[in-house]
């Protein structure tokens, strides 16, 4: 096991230098000199050059990433163009709002698309299994920015029911668990659990009818043992499995939720993304991408080591 | 991942040549489903492409006293949009730029992919190693935050957003294709191949390609549907096409702030985009079990 | 011997099973393996699973590169004095699984036609060669050249490679359990074919099988091997019916007899092969073998000469020998 989580962890660091580096060169590919947003349209040259030294433009490429580097690591992504507040501090605050919008979609997606998938594989080839598939096709399908507007159309503007935008009333972006702020999120929250209730619908029918073909699950049945037990050993079985998708699909709807956010004015990551990319604020796009990639490659490792904690023949190979 | 992991011992090995797309064929008309996906996604290609005579109006072509004219005004069907543009002709053109820009970087990803992938799979040893731990660093990029992060940088425009998405699909791709080669690779009548002196691009080509494009296809086809969200997701943040332009993804972005005024005419060219891709995705599944390719 | 036409010197191949540095582990699948064989001859190779006769096949046939030795054409070394483009139309192969070695997707006349076309033969000759050839294994150019391989028979399809591997009209043909997957008659009329073809064209076969029945009905010599060494070569009727190693022996009771007076219920040898990637040391059948003695745990044996051609790595032998 310990063997298993060192070699996991000695595979990914590899992964994360390469991660950095397509981060790093973001800035590079973009067209443009980097400092054309900050500098006045009347800079004398030497201005110019005093800049491309402050920010370290003139080193060399692979001098210039491994300082980036450097100071990545120690939490420092500089400084954002358009508000001149470092990019760790705004990149942390947005995390947060992205986060409690992701888990909780995360759940709701997972319990509808368990519970989906389930009846699914239960009854197989029943009317009740037709209508999970046709939901799953449809959930991996339907542009989720899309039913997002739907949603706010429905419930917001014919209903008002709930709030359309924002996270909290007055546009405040201090989050907390009151009605106030989480009928804010149901909206965008139930939108992007579309994202993974299909994929969970379709994975959770599969297991289930996998393994209610296998043999133990005869064999118990056999022995007269009632639905129930073969319910516990069902749902044992096809844990590890689950979670491994559910870790996943969190790290997805992370990087996933960039439209949600924006179209609900959801002040998490995605929102910020938007905000860099309209305001071609390059510094913000680099920090809030590169923290959003760490996270999903984390993400992957723990998910990784957990499942093959679960089931140690995923240790092989 | 998001990556459908096919079953690469029955691809590389269960093929029937003789009568095998004939059989495919069969299979396909079969499944009603599938056809009526592939009706509809063929009848959105030929609407783009006989956009001009299908159109009842210029798309470019608005007066503001018709603006956001609700579905159902008297030679307007499907209402006017925020310019006072006919919506129904806007969504008809529509289809060419969205269609296109969902489409080509899966073919071109395709091309580039299964050339990466192939070649890494049939050279084997170290050469593929390190092109797939190349590949697994953009595996770690969820494959919206990728395109967006490479849009972003770019910049807005057509070409940029192709470019993204292409770098997007290239690793799915280029995996899938290799691990069908590396499956072929290790047949014997490759080895057969080998044993008659031929050289390596002989034999990728004469025995490899045939055996390995057909799954590479059909898994490629089942990304058009997520290219085609992805791709209308960047013109609606603003990315991608840019405006006059009719495109789906722009037009919703535009239309966004009409919700609390037409907000069914806000929602319509969404539909557009939902129906491309499901249309795309049924079709994909259909032609998979025609082709008798496991998930 | 100088007048072999194919030699194999010191081959050695060794496989990697995982772990690194000094946790590395290899598979020894051979180790260290001599032999000749002469023009016109056939040469069978026999051993149990796993003992490194497949492996052989392939570094015979370059299709494998080995870690060192070297296989000699004609006394020339295989990949440098001899181009391996050349090489390859003189030494040929045949595989085992007559499926898996035929591609899914081309006819067998395009099968047998490719070969050729590869050594610059334009189609339209390759195709008249192809259609020859097939008539010659015994299936009919017209009816079974725009087959595909799933349409023809198992015996069938082993005709198409033969006739592939003829197409080069080379010297040599490995054939590597090539008869084994195939029902008892049709072997039968495979092994004739093999038979006939090898007078008409002076063919030199190195024959690789599990089948001791087989091995002896159609080779004029036999090597022995296990875990990845040759423990015994010499001539079929010597080796079968006075065999001079304890493996050869055992493998030889193991044998099903037809005569049912001669069949034994016993194995003679017992469990599996140790493991190749950890060998036993000094002689690696000992830990197997019913007649070990004093030195065989320590020193590993080397070939002697125990009879005209034949070779045997025993100590029983050396130390007979000592002792007269």
């Amino acid at each position: 096991m310990l063997i298993f989580t060192a070699r996991r962890i000695a595979y990914t660091i590899p992964i994360m230098l390469g991660v950095s580096l397509v981060c790093f060169a973001l800035v590079h590919i973009s067209p443009g000199d980097p400092l054309v947003s900050i500098l006045p349209p009347d800079a004398s040259v030497e201005l110019q050059e005093q800049l491309m030294a402050i920010y370290g433009f003139d080193r060399s490429y692979p001098e210039q990433f491994f300082r980036w580097l450097g100071r990545a690591l120690q939490g420092d992504l500089g400084n954002s163009i358009a508000t001149g507040r470092p990019v760790t501090s705004e990149v942390m605050n947005a995390v947060g709002n992205t986060l409690i919008l992701a888990v909780t979609a995360t759940i709701i997606g997972f319990t509808l698309g368990g519970l989906f998938g389930f009846v699914a594989g239960f009854f197989r080839d029943s009317w009740i299994d037709k209508l999970a598939s046709t939901l799953a096709v449809v959930g991996v399908s339907v542009p989720h920015y899309w039913l997002g507007m739907v949603l706010v159309i429905i419930f917001s503007v014919e209903l008002g029911w709930f709030p359309a935008t924002g996270a909290g009333p007055g546009g405040s972006s201090q989050w907390a668990w009151d009605w106030e702020h989480m009928s804010h999120l149901v909206l965008p929250a139930v939108t992007m659990s579309v994202i993974p209730m299909g994929i969970v619908a379709r994975t959770v029918r599969a297991l289930v009818a996998d393994i209610l073909q296998q043999e133990f699950v005869t064999g118990l049945r056999a022995k007269g043992l009632l639905d129930r037990g073969v319910l516990a050993h069902v749902i044992k079985n096809a844990a590890p499995t689950a979670l491994a998708v559910m870790g996943l699909q969190l790290g997805y709807l992370l990087g996933g939720s960039i439209l949600i956010e924006t179209v609900f004015s959801w002040p998490g990551t995605g929102f910020l993304l938007g905000q860099a990319i309209f305001q071609r604020d390059l510094p913000l796009l680099q920090g809030t991408i590169l923290v959003l990639a760490m996270f999903f490659v984390i993400l992957n490792l723990v998910v990784d080591v957990v499942q093959s904690a679960l089931d140690p023949r995923l240790q092989r190979g | 991942m998001a990556v459908a992991q096919t079953d690469i011992e029955t691809l590389a090995t269960a093929d029937k040549p003789r009568g095998y797309w004939s059989g495919v064929g069969r299979r396909f008309l079969k499944d009603k489903v599938a056809v009526a996906a592939g009706c509809v996604a063929g009848g959105l290609i030929l609407m783009a492409i006989f956009a001009p005579w299908v159109a009842p109006q210029d798309p470019f072509d608005g007066t503001m006293i018709r603006r956001l004219s609700p579905i159902g005004t008297e030679g307007y069907p499907l209402g006017a949009d925020e310019l006072g543009r006919d919506m129904l002709s806007r969504l008809i053109y529509g289809a060419r730029l969205s269609l296109f820009m969902g489409v080509t970087p899966v073919l071109i990803a395709f091309v580039i992919g299964s050339a990466i992938g192939i070649a890494a799979g049939y050279a084997g040893g170290w050469v593929n190693s390190i092109t797939m731990r190349v590949l697994d660093v953009f595996y770690a990029f969820p494959s919206v935050l990728l395109a967006i992060a490479i849009s972003g940088a770019l910049g807005a425009g057509i070409l940029n957003g192709l470019l993204s998405l292409t770098v997007v699909f290239i690793p799915p791709i280029a995996r899938v294709a290799e691990s069908v080669t590396t499956a072929v690779r290790k047949l014997e009548y490759i080895e057969a191949a080998r044993a008659s002196g031929a050289s390596a691009f002989t034999i990728v080509r004469a025995h490899v390609l045939g055996n390995v494009l057909g799954p590479i296809f059909v898994y490629a086809t089942s990304l058009i549907s997520v290219s085609m969200i992805l791709a209308a997701g960047l013109s609606f943040l603003g990315l991608g096409v840019s405006p006059p332009n009719p495109e789906w993804g722009l037009m919703l972005n535009t239309l966004r702030n009409a919700i609390y005024v037409q907000p069914w005419l806000a929602a319509l060219p969404g539909v557009m985009i939902f129906l491309t891709s499901i249309s795309f995705n049924m079709l994909s599944d259909g032609l998979r079990s025609a082709m008798d390719i496991k998930q | 011997m100088s007048d072999a036409i194919l030699s194999a010197h010191n081959l050695v191949k060794h496989f990697n099973a995982g772990g690194w540095g000094a946790a590395r582990k290899v598979v020894r699948a051979v180790d260290d393996v001599s032999f000749d064989v002469a023009p016109g001859e056939t040469l069978g190779v026999v051993g149990e699973s796993g003992c490194g006769k497949s492996t052989t096949a392939r570094l015979l046939t370059h299709l494998l590169p080995s870690d060192r030795g070297e296989v000699r054409f004609r006394g020339r070394v295989a990949g440098t004095e001899v181009p391996l483009k050349e090489f390859r139309r003189h030494v040929q192969m045949v595989f085992q699984d007559s499926y898996a070695s035929l591609n899914p997707r081309m006819t067998m006349l395009d099968a047998v036609a490719f070969g050729p076309t590869v050594h610059g033969v334009d189609q339209p000759e390759a195709r008249r060669r192809a259609g020859a050839l097939l008539e010659r294994v015994g299936l009919d150019p017209a009816r079974f050249g725009p087959r595909y391989p799933h349409e023809i028979s198992g015996g069938q399809r082993q005709r198409v490679n033969i006739a592939r591997a003829l197409a080069f009209d080379p010297d040599v043909i490995v054939l590597d359990e090539a008869v084994s997957a195939l029902d008892k008659s049709v072997e039968a009329q495979v092994l004739n074919l093999l038979t006939e073809l090898r007078r008409e064209r002076g063919l030199t076969y190195i024959f690789i099988s599990h089948d001791l029945n087989v091995v002896r009905h159609i080779s004029d010599r036999v090597m022995v091997m296990y875990l990845g060494e040759v423990v015994e070569i010499g001539p079929t009727a010597d080796l079968y019916t006075a065999p001079r190693h304890p493996y050869t022996e055992a493998l030889l009771a193991a044998m099903p007899s037809l005569d049912p007076d001669r069949r034994t219920m016993e194995a003679p040898l017992q469990g599996d092969p140790p493991n190749p990637i950890d060998p036993p040391p000094g002689c690696r059948f000992h830990t197997r073998c019913a007649r070990a003695f004093g030195p065989c745990p320590g020193t590993a044996p080397v070939p002697a000469l125990v009879g005209r051609r034949h070779l045997a790595s025993c100590h029983l032998n050396t130390v007979k020998e000592a002792a007269e």
